[in-house]
């Protein structure tokens, strides 16, 4: 099997695998607590959760390091370990992997532009460059860039991480608002992708906020009108709050229909966000497969 | 002088949809200096703009950055109106710590709170978002403060509500808890043993008033 994303996009549609937070709390970790802690302290749970998605076909395994940027892990209480935290999280993926590629996980920094917040493009830029340089060094096939939510930002992030000359997905977190579809700054689906692959991203798509169901209609209208290969990352359902916690209410057949359907409409890469689990994924393996 | 640079109720408003924190704090300035009650600009003016701004945001015509400089705006005037209403309303009704649990950046809901709460004569600790929950404890202690708010937007966030509860308990602090967010409901906020919730900010003033004089609204 090739280690490069390009080949295996020639060939078909690449799988990606589902939720790794949400399965992480699944196992005991606290909520509020970031994940990366559990690269540092319980490598053996992250690793079984990559493994369960190798296992179940993914063509693609996310390393622990979504919130591993510099003043990311600051603020979760780990400032100064972006080193250590990024070669940890590419090691435990890749000893699970198996013949899946390793992706690079990128998220927002939590450091917002103004009037939200006191951002800078040069402090948020060495932030990604940071991250970007440790994830190379420590081997990943590709980065994924997901869950961003304002342009600027995820401009910033798609420009550091395109300097590597890896493979690069980039997926933003749209919500369909009585205007259109939009993130929760007012940045449009269209051409917020359309500026993201111009900045250099492989791929661009969706992920996170909502559900397969609503992510249809989302995929359709980019699809009709940007040409570049296109990423699709749908939540579980919605959340719901019991008693055992937050659970999501989506099951694997559906899932793996609606999936197949945007595959229809023209997504490239498609796979699990929040909720979903080693079991949504084997399923959709198994209906990719099927054709 | 145009109509739109007097300080009606309407003008106030009006700045606050707009998120012009410059002319909000004009015009709270102007209502002062001719002899507006300070909580009339507040209820009339200022407040109906923040509300506006909010039902923009919830319809889909506003985004966050547009909720933040409204917020901002309405911080404007008030920083302007708030002295002169505590020396009009004499003590304060009540103290309160509030804040959006950790993990959680959302602002809007729990400054609008704030502010309300504020103008109805609550002496307010706004201890913004992404709070640990030692923060809440340790103000609470400090300020001996009588109810303690906790916002939380996100279903992943939540639980830091529940153990907000507990904490104070195991403090031994007797602040009671009020809480509030997009995914909070009355069987939540009694399944966590807090002691109120609220749906929006003008009931969140109300179950206040209620949990400090003991009356239930």
């Amino acid at each position: 099997m090739t280690r490069d994303l390009l080949q295996r996009l020639e060939r078909g549609v690449v799988l990606l695998d589902g939720g790794l937070g949400t399965e992480l709390i699944a196992m005991g970790l606290a909520q509020g607590q970031a994940p990366e802690w559990w690269v540092l302290e319980r490598p053996e749970q992250v690793q079984q959760v990559h493994r369960a998605y190798a296992e179940a076909g993914s063509d693609v395994i996310h390393a622990c390091t979504f919130g591993a940027t510099p003043l990311k892990l600051h603020s979760a209480g780990l400032p100064g370990r972006c080193e250590e935290v990024n070669r940890r999280a590419v090691e435990l993926a890749r000893a699970a992997a198996g013949d899946a590629l390793v992706a690079g996980d990128i998220g927002p920094t939590g450091v917002m532009f103004p009037p939200m917040g006191e951002a800078t493009v040069e402090q948020l830029a060495a932030s990604y460059e940071e991250q970007v340089g440790h994830l190379v060094r420590a081997g990943v096939d590709l980065l994924s860039i997901e869950t961003m939510f304002d342009l600027r930002e995820a401009r910033v992030a798609v420009q550091a991480a395109a300097r590597s000359g890896l493979p690069l997905l980039a997926c933003m977190t749209f919500e369909a608002r009585k205007r259109g579809v939009f993130t929760i700054m007012g940045d449009a689906l269209v051409p917020s992708l359309r500026s993201l692959h111009a900045a250099g991203a492989t791929a661009v798509g969706l992920n996170c906020s909502v559900d397969s169901s609503h992510m249809i209609p989302m995929l359709r209208e980019a699809a009709a009108q940007l040409r570049c290969p296109l990423v699709a990352q749908p939540n579980a359902g919605q959340p719901q709050i019991g008693a055992a916690g937050v659970t999501y209410d989506a099951t694997p057949e559906p899932f793996a229909a609606d999936l197949m359907q945007m595959v229809r409409d023209g997504a490239r890469v498609i796979g699990g966000c929040c909720g979903s689990t080693p079991e949504f994924i084997r399923v959709a393996r198994r209906a990719l497969d099927e054709g | 002088m145009s109509n739109e640079s007097q300080p009606t109720p309407s003008a106030m408003s009006e700045a606050v949809v707009a998120g012009d924190a410059e002319l909000a704090r004009r015009l709270a300035r102007q209502a002062l200096e001719q002899g507006m009650p300070p909580l009339q600009a507040i209820e009339e003016g200022f407040v109906v703009g923040i509300r506006r701004a909010g039902q923009l945001w919830e319809e889909g015509d506003y985004f966050l950055p547009e909720l933040v400089t409204s917020a901002e705006a309405m911080q404007a005037a008030m920083a302007v109106l708030r002295p002169a209403l505590q020396r009009g309303a004499g003590g304060s009704v009540g103290r309160v710590v509030i804040g959006t649990v950790q993990g959680d950046i959302h602002d809007i809901g729990k400054t609008l709170v704030a502010t309300l709460l504020s103008a109805n004569g609550f002496e307010v600790s706004d201890e913004g978002s992404d709070v640990p929950v030692e923060r809440f404890v340790e103000r609470a202690r400090e300020l001996q403060a009588d109810l303690v708010c906790a916002s939380a937007l996100l279903t992943t966030t939540m639980a830091a509500q529940r153990d907000l509860v507990q904490a104070l308990a195991r403090a031994g602090l007797s602040a009671r808890v009020l809480v509030g967010g997009a995914p909070v409901t009355r069987a939540w906020a009694e399944q966590i043993g807090a002691a109120g919730h609220a749906d929006s900010a003008v009931a969140a003033v109300e179950v206040a008033r209620s949990l400090i004089s003991g009356v239930q609204p």
